[in-house]
Order: C-alpha cells, then sequence, then structure tokens
C-alpha cells in the first residue's frame, strides 16, 4: 500500500504547479467566452471568437505570427541540424567551441533585441559598412530589417538563439549515435554521408522534431521579440492580445482572452501533429 | 579529399562562431559611447557617462542583482527538487494517471507562457500574490519546470534502477539508497537542470512585467524601456551585467560539476 502511494506523494508539488497553469488557461478561456461575473457578464458566447476572427487586423496578425514562428523553428531547425553534424563531423561536440554554441542559450531574448538594433538598424553597422564600401550614399537607402513587415529583424533574432539552442540539444545524441551505429554502418561499407543520412539522422529525429516544436510554441506565443522589432503593422498575435487586455475598458478583456484561445488552439495543433510525426518516426524506426 | 573536407568544415564553424560573438562586441561598444554619428565605423566620442550615471545609484544596482538572483536561484532550487521528484514518479513507477501527470509536466512547452500570464493574473490578484516575489518565483517555476523536468527524467532514466536496487539488496533503506547512490549519480544533471531553470527565470520579461506589476524588479524588466527610449548605452550596461552574471554562475556550476565528476559516457542506444 505505501509503495503504491509513493509517486503520488511524490508528484504532490508538480500537480499543485500543474493546477495552478491549468487555472490560468481555464480563467482565460472561461472569460474568452465572454463569462466574467465580475462585469456582469455570465452569458457563454462565442461572439468574441466571431468578431475577432473577422477582424481583418487580427487574420493579419494571425498570418504574421505563424509565419514567424514557422520561420524560426524551420530555419532554426535545418541549420542547427547541420551545424551539429558539422560539428560532430569534425569531432568537435565538447570544449570551447561547445561553450560558444551555450552563449546565446544563455542570453535572454531583450539582449539579443538589443543586438540586432546595433547591427541591423539603418543606423546599425550592417548599414554604416555598406555605406562606408560606399554601397548606400544614404541610411534611409539601407533596407528595413527590423520593424519591417516580413518581421526579418524578428525572425533573425530567434535563429540567433534557437539554432545554438538546436544544437545543444541535439549534439549529445547525435555525437553518441555516430560514434556507435553510425561508426558500425561506415564499418559495414556506407560512406560518411550515407551512414549519417541513413542512421544518425533518423535515430536523431524525434528529438530534432520536439526541439521544432518547442522553438515553434515558443515563437508563437512570445511577447518580448515582436514586441521590440517587429512592426507597428500588423502585430504579432501576444502583442495584439496585450494591447487588448491592457485597454481601460474592461469589456475589451474578452477579445484578449479570444486571441489568446486561438493561440492555444494553434499550439495544441502544432502538438497533436508532433505526436502523430513522433509516433510515426518510432514505428518507422521498429519496422 | 579529406584535407578538402576538413577546410569546409572549419570555414563552417568559422563563420558560426564569428556570427555569434560579433552581436556581443557590439554591445560592449555600446558601453562607453556617448556619441557615434552616420557613417562613422567607430564612436567619434567615448564617455563614462553612462557607467558612472548606473554606478552613482550603486546601491539601487545592488539590490536589482539581488533580487533578480533571489528569484532566479530559487527558481532554479526549486525546479531541481520538484524536477526531480517528478522525473522519479514519471520514470520508476506504474501507477493510475501516469499519461495524464505526464502531459500535465509538458504542458507550459505547449502553451503560451503569455497566455498563461494572461489567465493567472486574476487569480494571483485575489490571492494577494500579485506584485510580490513570491507570486512572480511561482509563475516562474511553472515555466522552467519542464525543461528541468525533461532534463531529470533523461538522467532518472540513463541511471536506472539497478544501482539502488543493489544497494537495497545489501542492506540500505529505500531513502538511504536514494540519497546515497542514486542522488549522488543524478547530480551532474541536477546541476544542467539548474543552470536551464535559471537562465529561463532569469530572461523572463512579459511574466515578470504581468505577475510583478513593476513592484518585482529584474535585469530585463529595469532594461526594456531604455531599449524602447533608444539611450542603447544604459541598454547596453544593464545587458553586459545581465551577461556577466549568467556567466559567473555557469563557470561556477560547470566547476562544480568538473569537481564533482570525470565527463560520463551514457548510452542511448
Amino acid at each position: 500500500m505505501k509503495k503504491k502511494m509513493t509517486p503520488y506523494i511524490l508528484l504532490v508539488p508538480q500537480l499543485i504547479l500543474g493546477v495552478v497553469f491549468i487555472i490560468g488557461l481555464g480563467t482565460g478561456i472561461i472569460q474568452s467566452l465572454g463569462v466574467i461575473p465580475a462585469f456582469g457578464l455570465t452569458e457563454p458566447t462565442l461572439k468574441y471568437y466571431k468578431e475577432v476572427l473577422t477582424r481583418p487586423d487580427l487574420l493579419q496578425s494571425l498570418k504574421y505570427s505563424l509565419y514567424i514562428a514557422f520561420m524560426s523553428a524551420f530555419l532554426a531547425t535545418v541549420t542547427g541540424t547541420f551545424l551539429c553534424a558539422v560539428l560532430v563531423s569534425a569531432g568537435k561536440v565538447r570544449g570551447i567551441i561547445m561553450r560558444i554554441v551555450q552563449i546565446p542559450i544563455i542570453v535572454p531574448h531583450v539582449v539579443v533585441a538589443l543586438f540586432i538594433v546595433n547591427i541591423l538598424s539603418q543606423n546599425g553597422i550592417l548599414a554604416r559598412i555598406l555605406a562606408n564600401a560606399g554601397l548606400i550614399t544614404d541610411q534611409q537607402q539601407f533596407p528595413m530589417l527590423i520593424y519591417d513587415r516580413y518581421g526579418l529583424g524578428v525572425i533573425l533574432a530567434y535563429l540567433w538563439k534557437e539554432i545554438p539552442f538546436i544544437i545543444y540539444f541535439v549534439i549529445a545524441l547525435m555525437a553518441n549515435i555516430n560514434g556507435s551505429l553510425g561508426e558500425a554502418a561506415t564499418n559495414l561499407g556506407a560512406n560518411k554521408l550515407q551512414a549519417f543520412m541513413k542512421v544518425t539522422l533518423p535515430l536523431c529525429m524525434n528529438t530534432v522534431l520536439s526541439g521544432f516544436l518547442i522553438i515553434f510554441v515558443f515563437a508563437l506565443g512570445a511577447y518580448e521579440l515582436p514586441f521590440i522589432l517587429g512592426a507597428t503593422t500588423p502585430k504579432a498575435l501576444p502583442v495584439l492580445a496585450y494591447l487588448e487586455y491592457t485597454k481601460p475598458d474592461l469589456r475589451a478583456r474578452p477579445y484578449a482572452m479570444a486571441i489568446n484561445g486561438i493561440l492555444i488552439v494553434i499550439s495544441l495543433i502544432a502538438a497533436v501533429l508532433y505526436y502523430i510525426l513522433l509516433r510515426r518516426s518510432t514505428k518507422k524506426l521498429a519496422g | 579529399m579529406k584535407r578538402k573536407k576538413n577546410i569546409w568544415e572549419g570555414l563552417i564553424i568559422g563563420i558560426f562562431i564569428f556570427l555569434v560573438i560579433v552581436p556581443i562586441l557590439t554591445i560592449l561598444v555600446w558601453v562607453g559611447t556617448e556619441r557615434w554619428a552616420w557613417p562613422s565605423l567607430i564612436p567619434q566620442k567615448f564617455s563614462m557617462r553612462a557607467v558612472n550615471g548606473i554606478l552613482r545609484n550603486r546601491q539601487q544596482l545592488v539590490r536589482l542583482c539581488m533580487s533578480s538572483l533571489f528569484i532566479s536561484a530559487s527558481v532554479a532550487f526549486l525546479s531541481v527538487v520538484i524536477g526531480t521528484m517528478t522525473a522519479r514518479a514519471l520514470e520508476c513507477y506504474d501507477f493510475f494517471g501516469k499519461r495524464l501527470f505526464s502531459f500535465m509536466s509538458m504542458l507550459p512547452f505547449l502553451v503560451p507562457g503569455t497566455v498563461f500570464a494572461m489567465g493567472v493574473q486574476i487569480t494571483f490578484i485575489k490571492c494577494g500574490l500579485s506584485g510580490t516575489v513570491q507570486g512572480v518565483i511561482i509563475v516562474h517555476l511553472i515555466c522552467s519546470l519542464p525543461y528541468a523536468v525533461t532534463l531529470m527524467q533523461d538522467g532518472t532514466r540513463a541511471m536506472g534502477v539497478k544501482l539502488e536496487e543493489q544497494a537495497r539488496v545489501l542492506g540500505a533503506g529505500a531513502l538511504q539508497a536514494f540519497f546515497k547512490v542514486t542522488l549522488p549519480n543524478l547530480f551532474p544533471v541536477m546541476l544542467s537542470a539548474f543552470s536551464m531553470a535559471f537562465v529561463v527565470s532569469f530572461s523572463q520579461y512579459f511574466l515578470t512585467l504581468m505577475i510583478g506589476g513593476g513592484n518585482v524588479k529584474t535585469f530585463a524588466i529595469v532594461m526594456v524601456p531604455y531599449l524602447g527610449s533608444g539611450e542603447r548605452n544604459f541598454a547596453s550596461i544593464y545587458s553586459v551585467i545581465f551577461l556577466v552574471i549568467m556567466l559567473l554562475v555557469f563557470g561556477i556550476l560547470e566547476w562544480i560539476v568538473g569537481c564533482f565528476t570525470k565527463a560520463q559516457e551514457v548510452e542511448y542506444y
């Protein structure tokens, strides 16, 4: 009997924090349905979702957020995995280079925003270099890389931080597999590339996919970078939601929560897709 | 052929490292920059005005460091303790509701922190936790914990229960076996969980803003307004202090791991 209780006892603090998290989500979802008794709103309704989903600025924001999150996660995952393979192949899986890889992981997003401003703004170092090389004569000629509609500054900021994250996330596993099973494949006559593509990479795929999902959901819901580096229009969904949330008119609150509800739905869809892909790749490995 | 490939590898790694390092150098230059007119490549006027400005309020700076460090260290410590417990429950036992708990522990990975923050703010206000350090620690903890749990789960799984069972067979009590055999072996993983949780907490801006409500000062909260107002030298100084603290924390942790264990190889497959 005592033994049966042990896991539950171990899980008590986790459970308490989990409940706080679910209260947060639950409150948001209930408010998004227009139920805020304190403001005299008690009838649940989907009207806020309907209104929000037909607002043209919201659709723009939705596209913008999805685009930034997908591009950041996709490019970071591909580049990160590639660099990871290069590092493994070069035998640089620990030591000074891995220390350097760790730096961007510990640098906070707000500091990365400052880097991007320093380098890519129209007053930044890149523009100055071009001016000194005689390629442009005026600040205005330098393309808007930040505060732009295409979210380039935001995506580059994420890439600076997340490519090393992917490397760090995958490299221990990849080095290990490459050293054992990859080596075996090479001994059996595969060349280095074949061994990597057919043995090492498939075995790392689950971890790579997890990395992608973590970055995607993070970039989708993060406030800092689109707030600091993003365009005035379209705004990223979390920025838009926070704007509605802080409106003095409290009746705007359900709109903020409806935007959050949309974010939850997209994140969960991403999670379900991830589990399907995960199961499929695990099956493939088993079969 | 082999030689040529190594050159490519070196080149790619070199470019990568260059791109990582250069942005950091830009903030070091900005720390002492007073005037840097277009299109010059180096600042015209260096001064310590901004540095002195911040150092003059030394007390404030020390308080800021202390509150930031206290919050993140508490979050990291709690994450490791709770993460170890959760990982042990999920990896070493079979019980009813295991999948549900497993899903719950990963939920903060799946739902954006901003959504959680806006939803939970009202509850925190009701409980009197809004604007307090404890409140900020709780929300940071919720966002840091999944990282700690993931790392601890990997560690616990790799470690297995065989050694602990061995100790039990040899007559150790359950707690004794855990604290004397399993825990020391998990120690390096616990330290990486600690540093991960520390980083996640130390970098939080939005959650701190929402729940701290401007009362609770951390580096991110103090720095962002300077970024918005274009005072890049102030923003740079805070960023440098930010980074130095992080590097120190990491240096100390790495040093502890280094003292504690020679690099252990874990076979995954």
